[in-house]
């Protein structure tokens, strides 16, 4: 299959012997390792992989540079990113086993995410891996991928530097090279530098070939041929044995053709035509060994035929160590395989479809798709596409399959519901959505015209029976992209009745597509019920991340719901589930952490929150979704806030609105809006009011879930307003509209969202003097909140919430819950403006140096704070001393003492 | 991997294109070219012409061209619409 990895390609090839000693260019290469990037570009024949095979061994022998050396062959298959950067791994683990366990898990995942964050990984292995490394990548030209060309541009632009990178190409890569070279980051061999010089030209003829040719020879052949190595290769073969030397050198000096079909023509005259014969059907494998030569050229003995030519240098580089698999030269083969085409074109597609059977037959699926495709036969080349998908699929290979589809032609694609199918996934997962309905549409005819599979359209029966449920799926998430959410929930219901019983991949992508429909049209029953499902689905084919990824989702519900301790539940058996599993670092693992910093900021925990938050940044930004960096702060800012911090809290928000990453998921929560009721209780109320008109938000608007959180907020700013400028219209505005929420609410069983808008009327009702009204609506939010243990719903309403609890206590409800929120309030300092009036700083302090100053108030020492922070003793020191810059003092002491002075800690 | 033969001309608009290299090259290229001829010239050079379906085809002769270490005196392309 295709995700087999072929160990030829990892093959470093041996130095052959007879080798030219190249002592100028091996010091250029040496040069080299100072350098980030040493490019080798010229035409093929130049001896590019020769010199680097050379010097590699002379590196990897040399006992004081103490440098590995890991080779990779690339070929076209390696335009599949997940394909080429599997490879660059397992190349990279030859010498350095441990690198890049993390990262291969991240491709393996059932959505890896983003290469960026798979390189990342990749890095950070490598720069704490204690060897200088040297990689080279063979045939780089063969690399048309934009995608794994960004992927390199990235991995440059962040060597460690103790890794090398040697690319060996006939065209230069789309790299950033003129940068590179202004920088001295880059040393480059050229064609110019690969030329054999006349004294190399001498000294490979007579000394390597043992052809005691005259000087002027050596001139006439090294003019002619211009120093390119492949021409005095294939020279000296024609030459060796020959009596006629002189008479040679003066025929091929005076002509006029092209040096190889020249000196080629020579050469395949002076072999048996037996030899002549393998080597041209041959010609068209991309490497080969005995059995495959056997098969194709209907013969027997083509390993020894292959030893023979290996022997006598006929252009045959061996792929492997044990001298089982061989190429020929790309020269070499690209003259034979002209001289074939155009002297038996009919033989061309057999000898493929020969070729692809052996492959077929020897389990290397992809390369009998390819020579199948070679062979023009395409019908045969889809039925091993179909046979090949379970497999493309677990191992997310969505890229490679597309391209094959895409190869067909129209009418072998059609007559194959299962490819059709097929190619719209693929399109859809790789991010193209154009002819994916016709693609459905085509399938969906093709079962409605038939009954059941019949041999030459279905080729994989299992494949064929999940059809109407992968159809419909497909269609879901069709729907989803266009924004029909009512189509999604009925593509997705149809689906879940026609899936198979154990096809829990539909059933779980049909169960998360209907989740989020219903979530986003506000129905959080049916949103809950889905995904809940689908997590049961998706645990059951191991597809862990993807659990993580619903969880967060539906963790989010829960919250709506008011089911605090059930969205704890949530979060935490995704954490077990996730540390079941070989990868550390899972993607999605840090999201939990953060789901569980912001229930226990809400529970007043606040170290716990901050703990939380501390653990999820801890385990770095490759294992997060991207989603994470805008809700972390969301989060932080939450926990400043309770602390204290106003201005950090308004930072990490500013900072959170810049990183806000949508995805499929409704926003009800959106940032601005956190925003605007952070400046409600910062009194900075005319803000929150334009921010409410920017939206166009009114307190007569028709009410939906997905503005739910804006229109709550909306009611608070007219508060806001009421209590500023005694504005009786406002408040009455923001009962109205309070009423009308409360009722939505409470039809749709939100009670998160019942309690926030209770808590709201409380408070409103009490500014109107309406104490029964504001004690009724107290109770009710009580009631809600305490099963759940809410806290700071109630404790971030300052003194206005203590005084109407402390009226709760003195007018029957002194339940031991009130006394404990009493409580709370009483220990939470009061941070309204008008009754702080701090002093502030010139030059604010950064949230990272917030932190710093943080742990410079507690017992830690310079080491323990670096360790805390995770970041380096140096970047330590560095906050630090801005943190007494700007505070104006110079030792901790003073500066923990100015910080309180300034309301900083 | 042998690539697949190209299909010039399938969709109407072909266009034609002149790739000049330097050495004379074999006629029986001609296949492996997708079907160009081979002109030798007096200069020494050879003159590889003929239709192309498109840009992505002319590229694939490029490559075959830099595969086999030849060298590229000039290459002039002219699509369908400006042909008189």
């Amino acid at each position: 299959m295709s995700t087999t990895l072929l160990e030829t390609k990892l093959f470093l090839p041996q130095p052959r012997h007879g080798l030219v000693p190249r002592a100028r260019l091996r010091e250029r290469l040496h040069q080299g390792l100072a350098a980030k990037l040493m490019l080798v570009s010229a035409p093929a024949g130049f001896g590019k992989t020769t010199l680097l095979v050379d010097w590699m061994a002379a590196v990897s022998e040399s006992p004081d540079t103490g440098t590995a050396t890991a080779w990779l062959s690339l070929d076209t298959g390696d335009n599949d990113p997940a394909t080429y950067w599997t490879y660059v791994i397992a190349a990279l683990r030859t010498v350095a086993p441990d690198v890049g366990t993390a990262a291969l898990g991240l491709l393996q995942e059932p959505q890896p995410p983003p290469f960026q964050t798979v390189l990342t990984s990749l890095l950070n292995d490598l720069g704490a891996a204690d060897l200088d490394l040297v990689l080279l990548l063979d045939d780089y030209h063969v690399i048309d991928s934009l995608e794994v060309q960004a992927g390199m541009a990235f991995l440059l632009d962040h060597l460690p530097p103790r890794l090398h990178l040697v690319i060996a190409s006939r065209a230069d890569p789309p790299l950033p090279l003129p940068r590179m070279r202004a920088r001295g980051d880059l040393v480059e061999v050229r064609a110019a530098d690969l030329r054999f010089t006349p004294d190399e030209a001498a000294a490979y003829l007579n000394d390597a070939m043992g052809l005691q040719l005259t000087p002027e020879d050596v001139t006439a052949l090294e003019g002619r041929t211009e120093g390119w190595i492949a021409a005095l290769q294939l020279a000296a073969l024609s030459m060796a044995g020959r009596d006629d030397v002189a008479t040679f050198i003066a025929g091929f000096a005076g002509d006029d053709r092209y040096v190889v079909d020249y000196l080629v023509e020579e050469v395949l005259q002076r072999q048996p035509e037996h030899v002549r014969t393998f080597l041209l059907q041959t010609s068209v494998l991309d490497r080969m060994n005995g059995p495959l030569c056997d098969a194709v050229t209907g013969q027997d003995g083509s390993r020894a035929m292959l030893e023979a030519l290996d022997r006598d240098n006929l252009f045959l580089v061996p792929l492997d160590d044990r001298r089982q698999w061989y190429r020929y030269h790309h020269l070499f083969a690209d003259v034979l395989q002209a001289r074939l085409l155009d002297e038996q074109p009919e033989r061309v597609g057999q000898l493929h479809r020969l070729a692809s059977d052996w492959y077929e037959r020897n389990g290397d699926r992809a390369a009998a798709i390819r020579h199948a495709m070679a062979a023009g036969d395409f019908a045969g080349a889809a039925v091993l596409i179909e046979l090949a998908i379970p497999a493309l699929r677990r191992d997310r290979r969505e890229a490679t399959l597309r391209g094959w589809l895409e190869e067909l032609p129209d009418d072998v694609l059609w007559a194959r519901p299962v490819l059709c199918n097929n190619l719209a996934g693929a399109r859809m997962s790789t991010g193209t959505f154009e002819g994916v309905e016709a693609l459905l549409d085509e399938a969906e005819r093709w079962l409605a015209t038939h009954v059941g599979a019949t041999d030459d359209a279905v080729a994989d029966q299992e494949e064929f029976l999940r059809l109407p449920a992968e159809i419909a799926v497909h269609r879901a998430g069709l729907a989803l992209v266009s924004g029909d959410l009512e189509a999604t929930v009925t593509f997705a219901r149809q689906a879940l009745e026609v899936a198979l019983p154990d096809d829990h991949l539909a059933r779980g992508a049909a169960s998360a597509l209907r989740g989020l429909a219903a979530w986003t049209r506000g129905d959080l029953e049916l949103a809950h019920a889905s995904y809940a499902g689908c997590l049961v689905d998706f645990e059951r084919i191991g597809h862990v991340s993807d659990v993580l990824g619903c969880s967060i989702t539906l963790a989010d519900i829960q919250v709506a719901q008011g089911r605090l301790g059930t969205a704890m539940r949530t979060y935490e058996q995704a954490l077990d589930l996730a540390s079941q599993q070989g990868t550390p670092g899972l993607r999605g693992t840090v999201d939990m952490y953060v789901g569980l910093a912001a229930l226990h900021r809400e529970f007043d925990d606040l170290p716990a929150a901050r703990r939380y938050l501390m653990r999820s940044r801890e385990l770095g930004e490759h294992t997060d979704l991207p989603q994470n960096a805008y809700r972390w702060r969301m989060v932080m800012a939450r926990v400043c806030e309770a602390e204290g911090d106003v201005e950090a809290a308004n930072d990490l928000l500013v900072e959170a609105e810049r990183l806000y990453e949508g995805d499929f998921s409704p926003n009800v929560r959106p940032v601005p809006a956190v925003r605007a009721r952070a400046w409600i209780r910062q009194g900075r109320v005319q803000d929150a009011l334009n921010w409410a008109g920017q939206q166009g938000l009114h307190a007569t608007d028709d009410l939906s879930y997905l503005h739910e959180f804006e229109h709550v907020t909306l009611a608070r700013a007219l508060m806001a307003r009421h209590a500023l400028e005694s504005d009786q219209p406002s408040l009455d505005q923001a009962l109205e509209l309070l009423g009308r929420l409360l009722r939505a609410a409470e039809d749709g069983n939100r009670q998160g969202s019942v309690l926030e808008i209770r808590v709201a009327q409380a408070l409103a009702h009490q500014m109107r003097g309406d104490l029964p009204r504001a004690l009724a609506s107290l109770e009710g939010a009580l009631s809600v909140a305490e099963p759940e243990g809410y806290v700071r719903t109630f404790v971030d309403e300052g003194a206005p919430m203590a005084a109407l609890l402390a009226e709760a206590a003195g007018g029957g409800m002194a339940s031991p819950y009130v006394r404990r929120l009493r409580a709370a309030l009483g220990a939470t300092p009061d941070r309204t403006p008008a009754a702080s009036t701090p002093a502030v700083l010139v030059d604010p302090l950064s949230v990272r140096e917030r932190e710093v100053l943080r742990l410079l108030g507690t017992e830690l020492s310079g080491p323990e704070i670096a360790r805390e922070l995770v970041v380096s003793l140096n970047t330590v020191r560095t906050h630090t001393k801005n943190v007494y810059m700007k505070l104006g003092v110079n030792n901790r002491r003073a500066a923990l003492r100015r910080a309180r002075e300034l309301d900083l800690l | 991997m042998n690539k697949p033969q190209a299909t010039p001309g399938t969709d109407g608009g072909t266009g034609w294109c002149q790739i000049r290299i330097r050495g004379h090259l074999d006629q029986r290229w001609t296949s492996w070219f997708d079907g160009l001829t081979v002109t030798h010239d007096g200069d020494g050079t050879t003159l590889l012409q003929g239709p192309v379906a498109d840009q992505a085809a002319l590229h694939g002769l490029l490559t075959k061209v830099r595969d086999m270490g030849l060298p590229l005196v000039s290459v002039t392309h002219q699509s369908p619409e400006r042909s008189e």
